[in-house]
């Protein structure tokens, strides 16, 4: 077995809002190898992306990270001070944005952001940044990478300024990389090129993803390792074909069957009703207003993630009592 | 084959060059022929104000030579060259351009005080807009990127000093503060330029009284730059507070602050002319106001020695205003094409 990198142990990011305290992550817990691609999933509003923030410790205000765990490479990251935070911060984890359009500053050359980026990190000099520079770009898979590195960002095309986002985060060569879903804004054609791209370079630079999307296809694609969230909670964590095949919580077989397939006649299935209020979430197990198994018990106690299978944990009570549709026979 | 190759990369060369957001609003601002010619103005009056001293047809205040008018009998009304009206529309001289804008009444040039007056005029628009912007840019800063309670009692002081007449103020601490004093603060001889004390703390109040309006414009203007994703991006690999700051959001307000800065030149011109009018200003500098001020008594006959300095107020802030807007109609990012 790989060795863990990323250990995440009750991790709880509240929201201190006029309204009141918005608990988006309420005690996560879930690990990462080394080399590991793992996804991270769930409706919006379900904390993922609070989740990655939370392990760059880039949390905005108001929000907090009011309790738990981040093990990096065996190191608490929380008590990290915020100068040890901002080394570790693009060197050794680092995140894509959804939109590539605005994640780059529109007032500098492509080149002298990246140059920014690796200078910032690296002691090296200006001529051996510029080399860098235009070697990441390369890899990344921008054509004429030394003309166009002296380009603004406004004369990159969508998927080009994904690639120069992608390029900046890699550019020193973190061991983690967060994906915070990286094509939603992309075409389709683009998209693939894009993952593909992502997937080459893990290789490549055998450094860790983790994959937040609610595009139940990407994941498939890309991970070998799923957490489902919901509410700010874990539901399940699976392997990926493991949870695809035969999804234990409730909520996962909703997500699966809220995915629309091509050979489908029937209607979408949609799950009924909303996320929760995040300020007031609902007693008991965060899922049991909108669950078909819900029972007395659901709406009195928390349900603990509990390990049913090697590897397959689960937060549900009722899941040894419940035949889930998901579950087909192959 | 070869040579095609070379001129595409040529015409690919000229293309790249033009794309900073400088050269994008240059090339925009070129085309708006009004903000041109304030452009024109505004470097007329630098041009002047900077070399004027070499071809004023007499010396500036206090050099006796100033006075030259005043000397210049006539052998046979035993009067000097007082209230003389500007020499081409003077009957008894004519075809003379001797006195382009007339004479005062105390026998001085009004066409070289105006000149000697331009240096002024650009010492003050410049000096009150450097320290106005210094601090609404700190006060700005500080209220836009850090928020809540900061951002709360900065803009409350600013409110303060917005609601209070300012006009007013500004009299009441010149009043208090101005001295007189001839001796200049700074002196630099070899292009005749010498600093006047009494001018400077004008101007250092005039600074102090104007932040208000162009801090709550910057703090709005980070609000926004601040939300921003990529400042987010910025975080995510590495960069602190300080970094953010000036490396990422001020160079993207530096177009807001450039027009700003053009506007609120020609308002600290306007300001100092008015607080020099009504007789607050330093005496012994002849700026623009300064001249509206000494000759405003015998104005119904002397008019020369008052509407030819009213021009050169008026036309230099109608240049510094024309000029503002042209910048801002050429950086503004929502018409850029």
């Amino acid at each position: 077995m790989a060795e863990t990198l990323l250990n995440i142990e009750g991790l709880k990011t509240h929201f201190f809002t006029e309204a009141g305290i918005v608990k988006a992550v309420d005690g996560i817990s879930f690990n990462l190898k080394k080399g590991e691609s793992l996804g991270l999933v769930g409706e919006s509003g379900s904390g993922k992306t609070v989740t990655a923030l939370s392990v760059l410790r880039i949390v905005p205000k108001p929000g907090k990270i009011t309790d738990g765990k981040i093990e990096f490479n065996d190191e608490n990251l929380l008590k990290k001070t915020e100068k040890e935070m901002q080394k570790i911060r693009g060197s050794k984890i680092a995140i894509i944005f959804q939109d590539p359009s605005s994640s780059l500053n529109p007032v500098y050359t492509v080149g002298t952001q990246l140059r920014d980026v690796i200078m910032a990190h690296q002691t090296v000099s200006k001529t051996e940044a510029r080399k860098k520079t235009i070697e990441i770009l390369e890899v990344v898979g921008l054509p004429d990478a030394e003309t166009r590195m002296r380009e603004y960002p406004h004369q990159f095309s969508g998927g080009m300024k994904q690639r120069v986002a992608i390029a900046r985060a890699l550019a020193c060569e973190p061991t983690l990389l967060f994906a915070d879903e990286p094509t939603t804004n992309l075409d389709v054609t683009i998209q693939a090129q894009v993952l593909n791209l992502l997937n080459d370079l893990k290789k490549k630079l055998g450094m860790s993803l983790v994959m937040i999307t609610h595009d139940m296809g990407i994941i498939a694609e890309m991970t070998t390792r799923i957490v489902v969230l919901y509410a700010g909670r874990v539901c399940e964590i699976a392997e990926t074909h493991d949870l695809f095949e035969r999804p234990r919580h409730p909520y996962t077989e909703a997500l699966l069957a809220a995915v629309p397939r091509l050979d489908m006649r029937k209607t979408l299935r949609v799950i009924p009703g909303n996320i929760p209020n995040l300020i007031e979430p609902p007693s008991g197990c965060r899922f049991h207003p909108r669950c078909n198994y819900a029972k007395q018990t659901c709406k009195e106690d928390i349900p603990v993630l509990e390990e049913i299978e090697s590897g397959h944990f689960v937060a549900c009570h009722e899941w040894q009592n419940i035949t889930l549709k998901g579950e087909r026979s192959h | 084959m070869a040579s095609n190759k070379t001129g595409q990369k040529k015409k690919e060369k000229s293309k790249r060059r033009g794309a900073s957001q400088w050269a994008v609003a240059w090339r925009r601002f070129k085309r708006n022929k009004a903000g041109i010619f304030g452009l024109i103005i505004v470097m007329a009056v630098f041009f002047v104000g900077i070399f004027g001293s070499f071809f004023a047809p007499y010396p500036a205040r206090p050099d006796p030579h100033a006075y030259d008018p005043f000397y210049d009998i006539d052998p046979i009304t035993g009067i000097g060259d007082v209230r003389k009206p500007p020499s081409w529309m003077d009957p008894e001289e004519p075809n003379s351009w001797k006195y382009l804008f007339g004479t005062t009444p105390i026998g001085t040039d009004v066409f070289s005080d105006i000149i000697h007056g331009t240096k002024y005029t650009v010492y003050v628009g410049v000096l009150v807009t450097v320290i106005t912007m210094a601090l609404s840019i700190a006060v700005g800063a500080i209220a836009g990127f850090y928020g809540r309670w900061v951002d709360n009692i900065l803009m409350r002081i600013s409110e303060v000093f917005l609601v209070f007449p300012s006009l007013l103020l500004i009299l009441v601490f010149v009043r208090i503060f101005t001295v007189s004093v001839g001796e200049p603060f700074l002196n630099i001889p070899i292009i005749n330029i010498q600093i006047p004390t009494g001018l400077t703390i004008v101007i250092v109040i005039l600074g102090l009284f104007n932040w208000a309006s162009n801090a709550r414009m910057i703090r709005g203007e980070f609000l926004r730059v601040r939300e921003l994703e990529f400042i987010e991006a910025e975080r995510a690999l590495g960069a602190g507070n300080i970094r953010i700051i000036f490396r990422h959001i001020l160079p993207n307000l530096m177009s807001s602050i450039i027009v700003v800065s053009s506007l609120t030149i020609a308002y600290a011109i306007l300001l100092e002319a008015a607080v020099s009018f009504l007789g607050f200003g330093d005496a012994n500098t002849i700026t623009w106001g300064q001249i509206l001020q000494e000759n405003f008594s015998e104005m119904r006959i002397v008019w020369w020695a008052e509407v030819f300095p009213g021009i050169a107020i008026l036309l230099t802030v109608f240049g510094f205003n024309l000029l503002g807007d042209g910048l801002s109609d050429a950086m503004n990012p929502r018409l850029r094409d």
